[in-house]
């Protein structure tokens, strides 16, 4: 049995569980779902329409809002009762402040951030980036199981999640938590302005390069980056003529993004730029130069003058809009 | 564009702002660069502390790298003889000197053919020499240097000497923390004074600092102007079966011209990795000539290409060396300071070897410092010491011989070849001596003089594939360089004018050819109408070649913060 | 108070890394080394603490004997001395091995706040932190852009970031173990001063324990294959930006 911990926050579930359900489905194996919280029954069935087999619906009053040492306890105890051969997570910023943690109380093994997994020799072994992306790991997890492992937000489709012909039960379990053994004491989250951008964070990027030609040229690519509801960026000459600010140069000296789109115009594709875009998962280069090295990275390639390409990307926008 | 980063380069000769707190650091001997110079100066320096006994001299070495050996590139093939004298228990210290050279082979290449040369004359034969990665010798002597003693600073450029009066005091290092527009980043570190009863500079080739003492007290007066060669270099990993561990091949000819000085180096290290290299002299005369692409094309020569294919290329590099020999060296004492290895020029251009003289020297300058120090005595005529170490020693017995080598291939390769053929067996008299000769940078010829006014020819040149030729962008890649890119360029260019009036319509921009990184680039003005000068400074590999070879002498190289550069493991 | 920082020495960041012969693990017998960049500003907030509050600040590394590199970096830096966990095979040790040869090696020290940086730029587990909290019995928080320490000494205040430009403040008591983000502070440079003072610091060398740890093997490293052809998309500017939109849109579903 799978077992797939969802996740969640102020009553809305976090997409990316639904990734990671998908991905259990396509072991073919049985698949539990557990929501962790303080009142979850509304959540848990609305899991319960995914082709599982069960949800569980962990609830306790300390378990809300999240705290690592909270979830810790809750889910050694699911664990102990479930014996799940195998733990999966989407690889948000709570699996990665708690999940390793509840490994290693159990003495199990977490492979974490990975982005398929496979059967290999008929044993299954988890696929994971290495060296900021510029390898591949085959990860075979050693020891008891269950073993866990957690799943890149992206890696798996979303609407690629079987729903099944009736709702899963939903079945509460039980779980006994001292809050006063909870040390971490958290507030309710805020947003900030980000003095500086995050291009890491983005999900959509438009890279402008040389080919712009001049400053005056620029809005060119911000209109298209606006429609686009994507982030500005640009390769090295751009911001060393200061039409950018340099937190947003992608590449070698600058930044390492891996966005669902990047789309680079009038970017010739030095190494030292592929390196900071090569793991975008969908690359478009736009380039009046059918030889430029961009396209030896791009998923899509228009060869043409960005001038006349760009304005018409925007009206096919527009027009389907 | 142009004027900002004036603005910011003049920063240099800025008066202090008064907020400044400068740290010192008084020393007795100063070793500015940690090259085998520097390295074996400072290394002989703690020695005798140890054998004299008495108060020991405090020692330190300043080297701009990042990690120590991290700007060495070299063949190399060592001649071992001045380190057996500096440290004879080498072997028993672990010295990467474990590669014999075991095959020396020398081949004149027409562009299809490699002709062997039936004997190698006796000044090319490497009998009792190894093959080895001077970046790997530099970091294990700096860790011998720093176990018997002595500081060594890495990541720290001197970027100005100190005087009181005439008499070199000390060095002054690099401030850190400066943006590009010269203000000052939150982190901001001022430089520090480092002030030294004797200052050794073995800065190396065209060393920044050696160079302004040069100029300042005309060291080179009735001296041979200096002449330099850039050497471009390859590290590869190969099928060992290939070529034996040990071999060392040299070669003349293609794709140089009769007129263009230099040759091609192979050198097999274990394990099937092999040293590519390429070394032009840079006293060419065609304005359009293209170091970077003359290295491409000796690799796709059949006799290198035939053992490249297949393999794969993991470092790359660039570095000057000098080739001017006896005539050209200045004078290397002055009050309170000395010049040793490349900086003065301490190398053999007929052999390509320079380390073991680098060391030799570093070695003299020790000797001398140390007594001057201990007899409270570092007057120029008590330096003047070294300079007879010098002449009395082995470094002139090996460079006297073969002075006018480098002079003679300026006439072109064959009348060199037949000079220096004659040199070795006459002793090196010729008809005159010293021979003139012309400082490389005026030698090129604009444009219009070297074509004869006719529209020039296509250049030669050698397709891109990124598997045995490299555009120099992949290259610089392979050179690990990196700087933190918001700080003023360290490469200023007097006048940038000049570029795109004079020099675009004299010589179409050889500073676009001979920079081996792609630093200096010609590209449409902001404005839209005509074209400026755009500066890479972050590329640059600190080969030095710009300083030398611009024909308007208007580019200074000053170094950028400290630990910027390559990176040049296993160079 | 008594802060430890567990430094890593990783592969310098642009260093052209290949696969190693085994296809397990990649050729660094030649590569350059730096410090783990999110361990370096791990180090200088440490070193901020201590020049706000006083007491020592111990570098902690585990690894083989090549990363006494960073450690005398560290103390270069200001680092008041060093715990170096050596051994060979912690070159390319998993996560939960490291944190066990850390926790062996801190254990008697009460460390009254441990800062290590949220993740390696080698193998990017994420998770030595984390689980040498939990070996250390420690209450941890991750992520952390900001750090208060109460005026007692007794407790701690942080700044969490959470996704897409959402941050939360968590206490807990002290001791603890944060994991830092890169930029939460500006790196200071080593100073001629700090490097002459680091030669006479110590550097305690433990040989690494053999502890009991959950494994993940590497069978295979390799690069990542493209999964397919640059597709070009031909016509008129119009043509091939409808096209594209529609490629967006329905195959790539990135819009
Ligand atoms: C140590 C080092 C670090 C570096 N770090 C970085 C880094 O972090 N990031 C980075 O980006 N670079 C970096 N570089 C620089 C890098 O090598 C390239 O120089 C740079 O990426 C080139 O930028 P570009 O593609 O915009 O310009 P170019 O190479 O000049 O390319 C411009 C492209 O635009 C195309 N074009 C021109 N006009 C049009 C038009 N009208 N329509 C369509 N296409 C057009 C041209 O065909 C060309 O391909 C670094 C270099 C070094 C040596
Ligand atoms: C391509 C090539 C092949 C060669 N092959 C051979 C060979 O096979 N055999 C041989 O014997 N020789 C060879 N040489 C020559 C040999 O490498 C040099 O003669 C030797 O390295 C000179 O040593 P050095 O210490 O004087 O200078 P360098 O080795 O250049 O060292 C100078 C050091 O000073 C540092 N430095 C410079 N300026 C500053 C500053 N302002 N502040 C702080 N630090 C500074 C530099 O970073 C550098 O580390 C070759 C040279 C080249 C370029
Ligand atoms: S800028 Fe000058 S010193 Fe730097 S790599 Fe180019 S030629 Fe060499």
């Amino acid at each position: 049995m799978i077992l797939v911990v969802a996740e969640q926050r102020g009553g809305a579930l976090n997409p990316a569980t639904w990734e990671t359900v998908a991905a259990a489905q396509q072991t073919g194996e049985s698949i539990t779902v557990a929501l962790v919280g303080a009142d979850v029954q509304k959540l848990a069935a609305e899991l319960a329409a995914a082709e599982v087999a069960e949800v569980l619906a962990v609830e306790h009053d300390a378990l809300e809002p999240y705290t690592p040492d909270g979830f810790v306890a809750a889910l050694a105890q699911v664990m102990e009762k479930a014996c799940p051969e195998l733990v999966l997570f989407p690889h948000t910023y709570q699996t990665r402040d708690y999940a390793p943690a509840l490994a290693a109380r159990l003495g199990r093994v977490f492979i974490p951030d990975c982005i398929a997994s496979k059967v290999r020799d008929g044993q299954r072994v988890f696929v994971r980036p290495m060296f900021q992306g510029k390898f591949m790991a085959d990860v075979l997890p050693q020891g008891p199981a269950p073993h866990f492992a957690s799943f890149q937000i992206g890696a798996c489709r979303a609407d690629a999640c079987a729903r099944g012909a009736a709702p899963a039960p939903v079945r509460e379990a039980a779980v006994e938590i001292d809050a006063a053994a909870i040390r971490q004491r958290p507030e309710a989250p805020f947003k900030e302005a980000k003095q500086a951008v995050d291009l890491t964070q983005a999900e959509r990027i438009v890279a402008v390069g040389r080919g712009i030609k001049g400053q005056e040229h620029l809005p060119v690519a911000q209109d298209l980056a606006k429609a686009l509801d994507a982030e500005l960026a640009a390769s090295r000459p751009i911001c060393d003529s200061g039409w950018l600010p340099m937190d947003r140069q992608i590449g070698s000296s600058g930044q390492t993004v891996a966005p669902k789109l990047y789309l680079a115009v009038g970017i010739s594709g030095a190494i030292q730029h592929l390196v900071g875009m090569k793991g975008a998962r969908t690359i478009v280069a736009v380039n009046k130069d059918a030889d430029a090295p961009i396209f030896e990275v791009a998923d899509y390639g228009i060869v043409g003058d960005l001038f006349e390409v760009v304005p018409a990307i925007m009206a096919a926008l527009e027009g389907e809009a | 564009m142009a004027l900002r980063r004036d603005l910011a380069g003049s920063r240099r000769e800025t008066p202090e702002k008064a907020d400044v707190e400068r740290e010192t650091l008084d020393v007795d001997v100063l070793v500015v660069g940690g090259g085998p110079a520097g390295l074996a100066a400072a290394y002989r320096l703690a020695r005798l502390n140890e054998e004299r006994g008495g108060e020991p001299l405090i020692v330190a070495v300043l080297e701009k790298a990042r990690a120590a050996g991290a700007h060495m590139l070299s063949g190399a093939v060592l001649d071992p003889s001045a380190l057996s004298e500096l440290m004879p228990d080498w072997k028993s210290r672990g010295a990467p000197l474990d590669l014999p050279v075991r095959d020396d082979r020398i081949y004149f290449l027409t562009a299809g053919r490699a002709l062997p040369f039936p004997i190698t004359p006796p000044p090319l034969r490497n009998h009792g020499h190894y093959v080895i990665s001077l970046n790997r010798l530099a970091k294990w002597l700096t860790e011998q240097v720093e176990a018997a003693g002595v500081d060594v600073f890495t990541g720290f450029a001197g970027t100005e000497l100190l005087y009181e009066g005439d008499r070199v005091v000390g060095v002054r290092t690099g401030d850190r923390g400066i943006d590009r527009h010269g203000e000052r980043k939150p982190a901001f570190e001022p430089g520090v004074d480092i002030r030294a009863k004797v200052t050794v500079l073995a800065d190396g080739v065209r060393g920044n600092l050696t160079k302004t003492l040069i100029r300042r007290f005309s060291l080179d007066a009735g001296r041979s102007p200096q002449s330099y060669a850039i050497g471009i270099k390859e590290l590869w990993d190969i099928d060992p079966q290939r070529l034996a561990a040990g071999s060392v091949i040299h070669t003349m000819g293609h794709p140089l011209r009769f007129e263009e000085f230099g040759g091609g180096f192979i050198y097999a290290l274990p394990d099937g990795r092999l040293s590519v290299g390429f070394v032009a002299g840079l006293d060419y005369r065609d304005p359009l000539f293209d170091p970077h692409v003359a290295f491409q094309r000796f690799k796709r020569h059949p006799l290198v290409a035939s053992l490249l294919a297949g393999g794969q290329m993991v470092r790359y590099g660039a570095k000057a060396l000098p080739e001017g020999g006896w005539h050209a060296l200045p004078r290397c004492h002055l009050d309170g300071a000395l010049i040793v290895g490349d900086a003065a020029g301490f190398l053999n251009s007929m052999r390509l070897k320079g380390i073991h003289l680098a060391m030799r020297s570093g070695m003299h300058a020790a000797d001398v410092a140390f007594r001057a120090v201990r007899e409270n005595d570092v007057s120029a005529g008590r330096l003047s010491e070294y300079a007879r170490l010098v002449e009395a020693g082995p470094i002139r017995r090996e460079l006297y011989p073969v002075r006018n080598v480098h002079q003679s291939f300026a006439g072109g390769l064959l009348a060199g070849l037949l000079y220096s053929g004659m040199s070795l067996l006459t002793g090196g008299w010729w008809f005159r001596d010293p021979m003139p000769a012309h400082a490389g940078h005026e030698r090129i010829r604009t444009v219009a003089k070297y074509f004869g006014g006719a529209a020039p020819p296509e250049p030669p040149s050698a397709p891109i594939d990124r598997e045995l030729t490299f555009d120099r962008l992949t290259n610089v890649h392979y050179s690990g360089t990196r700087h933190d890119e918001n700080q003023p360029s360290h490469l200023l260019v007097a006048d940038t004018d000049i570029c795109r009036t004079r020099c675009m319509e004299e010589y179409r921009n050889p500073c676009t050819r001979f920079c081996p990184a792609n630093v200096y680039e010609i590209v449409d003005a902001d404005a839209g109408e005509g074209k400026r000068l755009q500066i890479n400074a972050s590329n640059c590999v600190h080969c030095k070649t710009c300083d030398i070879m611009d024909p308007y002498q208007i580019i200074d190289w000053v170094p950028p913060e400290g630990g910027g550069g390559p990176s040049y493991e296993g160079m | 108070m008594k802060i430890a920082v567990c430094i890593k020495q990783v592969v310098t960041r642009d260093w052209p890394l290949r696969v190693a012969e085994s296809a397990t693990w990649v050729r660094d017998d030649d590569a350059s080394f730096e410090m783990n960049e999110p361990d370096a500003y791990a180090l200088e907030e440490a070193l901020r603490l201590k020049e706000l509050l006083g007491g020592e600040v111990v570098v902690c590394s585990a690894g083989p004997a090549r990363v006494s590199q960073v450690i005398r970096e560290a103390l270069a830096r200001g680092a008041d001395r060093a715990i170096h966990v050596e051994g060979e095979a912690l070159a390319a040790a998993e996560a939960d091995a490291v944190a066990a040869a850390l926790a062996g090696a801190m254990e008697g020290e009460s460390f009254d706040l441990v800062l290590t940086g949220l993740q390696s730029d080698d193998q990017g587990f994420g998770q030595t932190g984390v689980v040498l909290a939990e070996r250390l019995g420690l209450p941890h928080a991750t992520i952390i852009m900001e750090v208060d320490v109460a005026d007692d000494g007794g407790s701690l205040r942080v700044k969490r970031e959470l996704e897409s430009g959402w941050f939360q403040w968590v206490s807990m008591p002290l001791p603890a173990l944060l994991t830092i983000q890169s930029g939460i502070n500006q790196l200071r440079y080593a100073t001629l001063r700090g490097i002459m003072a680091a030669k006479r610091k110590e550097i305690l060398t433990v040989p690494a324990q053999s502890a009991e740890t959950a494994g993940q093997r590497i069978l295979e490293l390799y690069v990542p294959e493209k999964s397919s052809a640059t597709r070009f998309i031909d016509g008129s500017a119009p043509e091939a930006a409808r096209e594209l939109v529609r490629l967006l849109r329905e195959e790539a579903r990135v819009l």
